[in-house]
């Protein structure tokens, strides 16, 4: 078994609607993020890899492993679906005991497995025993969480797992899947909040239209979409005395004062230049320097350069 | 860089057979179908034709209640082929009641919600996953069927006053084939159909439809065109023939239509065909969203 997720050329049509077309990408462990508007082929990806769909041309390797070698590959992969479904009147422990008996667990080892993936997503026991009917959205999200992690699977594939949750639940969510990928855990996750989850991913996959336009580290990414300008942000003392530095140096294509007064976006298309003329203007004293931070080498702005007008927005 | 230590441990130990798996959704859905009430007030309105039944044996094998009813008694409290043919037919036709209204609530729901992708990302096929239904199905409407209907040949082979269970042996035979094959006939056939329908309750309009709509269709063919052969869309009128001949009985439904056993068992084979055929089509953990 290797540690790898593998798509070769893999292509999906239901009848004549496309899902994804020519996807050929690795996936080592760690945090990837599934990034893409609605309709892009976020949720055909993850229905391909979790072996729910069987890709019209190509193939799909999870650590060695076919969807058709059943039990083995199910065992491996947890799936948590963007979808809020749950057996009515069950409660939350018995949605688990189940979902780890269609793992094949005997009862004994479901118990136990169920109490350890509790405690990770710390869903208390007495909430776990209530019915899933009167669980808060929070909740809700947790015992979702819990049933895909239960089994402990070595690939873990999350649908939209933040949506809805309120700001502490969603650190909560974000810790854990933090600690996962630290452990080793293939994490992959499709996100609209990809503020956040990019401070966690350890890389992101790209998609508009069914086809994979990147992939990789965000910031190898950016580094690699020179032609597209790059947004710095400078905090200083005197923001409006370096934007017209930089514009008589005629190197900035923008500028816009940070709404604070205190700091600067400027925006370049040659970053090893633009730093270098920023340190000149440090050295001359004109303004005193107090910060410098890329402001757009998040997945949302990488999108939307590389999309274009024509991929719609996130 | 931050160097983490790999900790993470995937589960490697033993797994249950297929077959523990499949009774687990059977489980489920049993569960799902227990859960509403109404279930239950059918489930006892199944059972109510049965206490009659039961009496109807008892009162024929009272000698006092024979000796008042005088000849009359005679005629009505006879218990043989006929008498188990209307249980075999009173209980299948409240086993159709329950199938139409258990039946949505197996499948429907699951799709409404779209549960498949959530139950098809565990280690159970499209296959074991019906499967697991159907065996929910059948259980239930086997305990308003042939286990009612063995129970009360039982009890009349145990309160005969002459030997009576072994010279009628073909009578338990034949209710426990007939109400097999009708209770595997509207089950597949019950989840096909709600399979395909988004609400429950139009759901069990549904499956009652499906059987009575072509029924009537196969009267007219049959009084259009002089036929029995329309009677073969008529699942009720081919089942009361079945029944008639797996009993022994020379019921009056079998002598109007002369339907070849063969042509029964064939167009029964094929509505389950279909039945499967359309299960196949719905039943996929397809998860499409479009914005």
């Amino acid at each position: 078994m290797n540690n790898l997720i593998v798509f070769e050329n893999v292509s999906k049509f239901y009848g004549e609607v496309l899902g994804v077309n020519r996807v050929s990408l690795t996936i080592p462990p760690g945090i990837t993020t599934l990034v893409g508007p609605n309709g892009s082929g976020k949720t055909t990806l993850m229905n391909l890899l979790t072996g729910l769909v069987q890709p019209s041309s190509g193939s799909i390797s999870v650590m060695g492993l076919s969807s058709r070698d059943a039990d083995k590959f199910f065992a491996t992969v947890g799936y948590c679906t963007q979808f809020d479904f749950f057996p009515r009147g069950i409660t939350g422990w018995q949605f688990l005991l189940d979902s780890l008996m269609l793992y094949g667990m005997s009862k004994a080892t479901a118990i136990q497995l169920a109490d350890e993936a509790l405690q990770r997503v710390q869903l208390d026991k007495t909430a776990a025993r209530r019915k899933i009917d009167g669980y808060s959205k929070g909740m809700r999200q947790k015992i979702r969480l819990a049933q895909a992690i239960a089994h402990r699977p070595r690939v873990l594939v999350l649908d939209e797992p933040l949506n809805g949750l309120d700001p502490l639940a969603r650190s909560e969510s974000m810790a854990l899947f933090e600690e996962l990928g630290r452990q080793g855990i293939h994490l992959i996750i499709s996100s609209h909040i990809l503020d956040e989850v990019d401070r966690i991913s350890d890389r992101v996959v790209l998609i508009t239209g069914g086809y994979l336009i990147a992939e990789g580290n965000i910031r190898q990414v950016r580094q690699e979409v020179r032609e597209k300008p790059m947004q710095v942000l400078v905090r200083c003392d005197h923001p409006e005395a370096l934007a017209s530095k930089m514009f008589a140096m005629n190197h900035c294509v923008e500028a816009r004062i940070h709404p604070d007064g205190k700091g600067i976006f400027l925006r370049t298309g040659d970053i090893d230049q633009f730093y270098s003329i920023l340190n000149e203007i440090a050295t001359e004293g004109i303004v005193k320097i107090e910060a410098v931070a890329p402001a757009d080498d998040d997945a949302n702005a990488i999108y939307q350069y590389l999309i274009g007008s024509e991929g719609g927005t996130l | 860089m931050s160097i983490y230590k790999h900790t993470y441990r995937a589960y490697t130990g033993k797994v249950t057979p297929i077959r523990a798996r499949i009774l687990a959704i059977a489980r489920y859905g049993l569960a799902e179908a227990w859960s509403a009430k109404f279930t239950t007030v059918l489930f006892v309105i199944c059972l109510v034709p049965l206490v009659g039944f039961l009496f109807t044996i008892y009162l024929s094998n009272n000698p006092a209640a024979r000796l008042l009813m005088g000849n009359a008694g005679s005629r009505v409290l006879i218990i043989d082929g006929s008498f188990f043919l209307k249980v075999l037919t009173t209980q299948s036709w409240m086993a159709m009641a329950l199938a139409s209204w258990i039946a949505p609530r197996l499948i429907t729901l699951d799709l409404v919600d779209n549960a498949l992708p959530i139950l098809l990302s565990h280690p159970i096929s499209r296959f074991g996953y019906v499967l697991g239904k159907y065996v929910a199905l059948f259980a239930t409407l086997s305990t308003v069927t042939w286990v009612p209907c063995l129970l009360l040949f039982a009890y009349q082979g145990y309160i005969s006053p002459v030997p009576w269970a072994a010279s009628n042996v073909r009578i338990a035979f034949g209710m426990l084939t007939g109400a097999v094959i009708w209770i595997a006939l509207i089950s597949l056939l019950g989840l096909a159909l709600s399979s395909w329908v988004k609400w429950r309750i139009v759901a069990t309009g549904v499956i009652f439809a499906a059987i009575l709509v072509p029924a009537g269709v196969g009267a007219i063919v049959t009084g259009v065109l002089r036929t029995r052969w329309g009677f073969l869309l008529n699942l009720p009128v081919m089942m009361s023939s079945l029944w008639d001949r797996l009993l022994g009985v020379q019921g009056h439904m079998d002598h109007l239509t002369q339907l070849p056993t063969a042509a029964i068992v064939t167009m029964l084979a094929l509505t389950c065909c279909l039945s499967i055929v359309m299960l196949n089509a719905r039943i996929r953990a397809r998860e499409v969203v479009r914005g």
